[in-house]
């Protein structure tokens, strides 16, 4: 018995705090109000499922997560090489993204609104510079940090700067790239939902969110912050494990 | 050369210089309306408006004392239990898969049911921030202590320190890097969930200011307070980083 306690003591402190949640939630009205009861949860999450809307705002989110990565990564790699690889555009480009850079993604959306609307396509821009910014900065590293050692070896084999950069510099700087991209995988999930609260137009989780604070429907938010925190944390864990795997003929430290 | 050298730090200046520029000169252009994309030098004038009139640093002073009070209580709350975490097992053991599950809820996905639990008021702001800085402090403590080699205490061991002497001279010197990049991560992102949370809920504030010039379609007001709000991010991670510095220069790594 004692064993069995010591596997499951984790889980004695969430289940405390749910009996907590349901014991005042039916102290009176306004403990109900706050603090829906479990069942009404269950309920609601039935109701979503049920009539889809659980499942079309979820896809709305993560397919707008998606293509703002998508577009994220691939600028985001192409301008930390090329600010790498040319002393002169490092000189030229870097103050200019580095101030630009300290301004929090959230506060670009008041601007961002007021110049292109609230529709799809603001929330892919918030999401791709949101991504933009981790990108550029690993992707520099990586390829700043080349040891020394593999330039020079490059250089013995005569390699021309195509093979350099194909056969030396990438593979070296792929890990930084990819630890960047986690980092952004995280980033992109937290702005696409943050986007949808402030520019609540069409689809998504954060707007499903809004329309529920409006109604005060305690539960569908309740739904809507486990389904966030659900959807990031499998989406952290599928992508350590792609790249643990993609990245595996590599010694690690 | 000597004059190379004092040009070389120069160069870091075109890009911006030369985006203002540009920004000027398609303002005055009139390509977009005047009301859409302001010119550089209005937004300066309402800058030095909103800084004679005091109304900036009124909503300053607000939005800084919430940051002061929530980074507070959520950095020094987040500190103790990130020590107890470490520090016992059975701490840990009970805690651990409560914590790092509300760990990956992000906060601003909280903020709609945080404003139907405590209200829009002062409480929920400084409960939302306190909630942001709480998560990193305590993580960073937690894995700080945990990442103390043993044979540091193998060491005090053989010269028979007592306890204060340990955690002054051995602990704490080996923890408080890391807790102290904690600090300033969570510092930086507390700004940004409080201007965010200032954005969709507030009465005051340098969020509520954007947010409310923004419905007033006032673009020059909304991007004095994007720039000031970026200003004010970098302020405060420079100043932890000079911090860290300042105090870690003995360490060679």
């Amino acid at each position: 018995m004692p064993r069995l306690l010591g596997k499951y003591r984790g889980l004695l402190l969430p289940l405390l705090l749910v009996g907590g949640w349901e014991y005042l939630s039916r102290q009176d009205a306004a403990g109900a109000y706050a603090f829906v009861p479990l069942s009404s949860i269950g309920a609601a999450l039935l109701e979503l499922l049920g009539n889809g809307e659980l499942l079309v705002n979820l896809a709305a989110s993560l397919a707008r997560t998606s293509s703002g990565l998508a577009l994220g990564i691939l600028f985001g790699v192409a301008l930390g090489v090329w600010m790498a690889l040319s002393p002169l555009a490092n000189r030229l480009i870097g103050p200019l993204f580095h101030s630009i850079r300290q301004v929090p993604m959230l506060g670009w959306i008041p601007l961002i609104a007021m110049w292109f609307g609230n529709g799809e396509f603001s929330k892919v821009l918030i999401v791709t510079l949101a991504a933009l910014y981790p990108m550029v900065l690993n992707t520099y590293q990586g390829f700043v940090h080349v040891e020394q050692r593999y330039r020079e070896v490059a250089q013995v084999l005569v390699l021309s700067r195509p093979q350099q950069f194909v056969h030396v510099l990438l593979p070296a700087a792929l890990p930084s790239i990819a630890s960047g991209a986690l980092q952004t995988l995280a980033f992109a999930w937290v702005t696409t939902v943050g986007s949808e609260l402030f520019l609540s137009s069409g689809a998504g989780l954060g707007n499903l969110m809004m329309n529920a604070e409006a109604g005060s429907r305690m539960e569908v938010i309740m739904l809507s912050v486990l389904c966030i925190g659900l959807c990031g944390y499998l989406m952290n864990l599928l992508f350590t494990r792609l790249s643990r795997h993609l990245l595996r003929w590599r010694a690690t430290r | 050369m000597p004059t190379h050298r004092l040009l070389n730090p120069l160069t870091w200046l075109i890009s911006p210089l030369a985006l203002l520029a540009l920004w000027g000169l398609v303002a005055d252009a009139g390509i977009f309306p005047r009301n859409l994309l302001v010119p550089p030098t209005q937004v300066l004038h309402t800058f030095e408006d909103l800084v004679a009139s005091g109304e900036l640093l009124e909503h300053l002073r607000n939005s800084l004392s919430r940051l002061g009070l929530g980074f507070g209580i959520g950095s020094l709350c987040g500190l103790a239990f990130g020590i107890l975490m470490a520090l016992s097992k059975q701490v840990e053991a009970y805690c651990s898969p409560l914590f790092h599950t509300l760990r990956q809820i992000p906060s601003i996905a909280l903020i709609p049911m945080f404003v139907l639990l405590f209200g829009i008021d002062e409480t929920f702001k400084i409960i939302i921030v306190a909630k942001t800085a709480f998560f990193p402090v305590a993580l960073a403590a937690s894995e700080g202590i945990k990442a103390i080699p043993r044979s540091y205490f193998e060491v005090a061991d053989v010269y028979r320190l007592r306890w204060p002497t340990l955690v002054r001279e051995i602990a704490l010197p080996a923890a408080v890097p890391s807790i102290i990049t904690g600090f300033r991560i969570s510092l930086t992102r507390a700004w940004v969930v409080l201007v965010a949370t200032e954005l969709l809920a507030a009465d005051s504030g340098l969020g509520q200011m954007i947010e409310m010039s923004r419905q007033m379609l006032r673009i020059d007001v909304v991007m004095v307070g994007v720039i000031v709000t970026g200003v004010i991010g970098f302020a405060l991670d420079f100043s932890f980083r000079q911090l860290e510095q300042r105090l870690f220069r003995w360490q060679t790594r």
